[in-house]
């Protein structure tokens, strides 16, 4: 990897690892979510220093498409019923699965390899999500229509009720 | 100045991390469930790296974690989407 590469990767991490600390304490839902809009391009670039292309793309789209559902009108206040030292508790293990990952990052014993692929890569990544990988990606395919059925439910629902 | 992927995945690992702490921290749930797409990119960013810097297996499966990235990417955005659907019907304004 060269040193644009490498400039790009850091400036990127830098970046998401921001946009996901402002979103765990930004007030407001906008702010939040141009944060996370801050993390989908982060993570991005991350992607695309990786000579990721295609995968960046998409991270975009998907990330981006988060953060403005969010931040859009749509969004609704759902008051969690948790103690507050339930929530510290869980602050705190995340803390400690940082450390345990970064622990094990650190202290793994990895091989290395030169990389071959090229920077984008869509047509041998579309080769394998619809050739080789299929049944994945018809099992994500599946989700995405649960997701987008379930939402448009919910949403009948409650216009029935009102 | 260069990358290994060990600094790949200490990046993956802080994604994961703020993730976690915000889907534990946040009192309102649907500010909590911006934490999910946090924790997939964050996962995301450990298979693409592993997938630029490990060696490939036999087969010519290098590209496997470029994929599933791309795969998690969809994933979470299809959370998200149940997810604000079902905070849009029990929450308030």
């Amino acid at each position: 990897m060269d040193s644009l590469h490498a400039i790009g990767f850091y400036v990127s991490a830098a970046v998401s690892l921001a946009g996901g600390l402002s979103v765990a304490f930004l007030p407001d839902r906008v702010r939040r979510g141009m944060a996370l809009g801050a993390v989908a391009i982060g993570v991005a670039g991350t992607y695309l220093s990786l000579s990721a292309g295609f995968a960046a793309l998409v991270a975009l789209a998907c990330y981006g498409g988060c953060a403005v559902l969010l931040a859009g009108p749509t969004y609704r206040v759902l008051e969690s019923v948790t103690a507050v030292i339930w929530r510290q508790l869980g602050a705190v293990a995340a803390a400690a699965l940082l450390l345990a990952l970064v622990y094990a990052a650190y202290f793994g014993d990895f091989s290395q390899s030169k990389y071959f692929g090229g920077d984008f890569g869509s047509a041998s990544l579309g080769r394998r999500l619809f050739a080789h990988d299929a049944l994945a990606t018809e099992a994500v395919a599946a989700l995405v229509l649960v997701g987008l059925v379930g939402a448009s439910i919910a949403w009948r629902t409650r216009d029935r009720s009102r | 100045m260069t990358v290994g992927l060990a600094a790949v995945l200490f990046v993956a690992a802080g994604l994961v991390a703020v993730g976690a702490f915000i889907a534990a921290w946040r009192r309102d749930l649907t500010a909590a469930l911006a934490g999910v797409p946090l924790m997939f990119a964050g996962a995301g960013t450990a298979f693409a790296g592993v997938s630029r810097f490990a060696a490939a297996p036999a087969g010519g499966g290098q590209l496997l974690g470029q994929e599933v990235a791309l795969l998690l990417s969809v994933a979470a955005l299809a959370a998200v989407v149940l997810g604000v659907g079902l905070a849009g019907r029990e929450g308030r304004r």
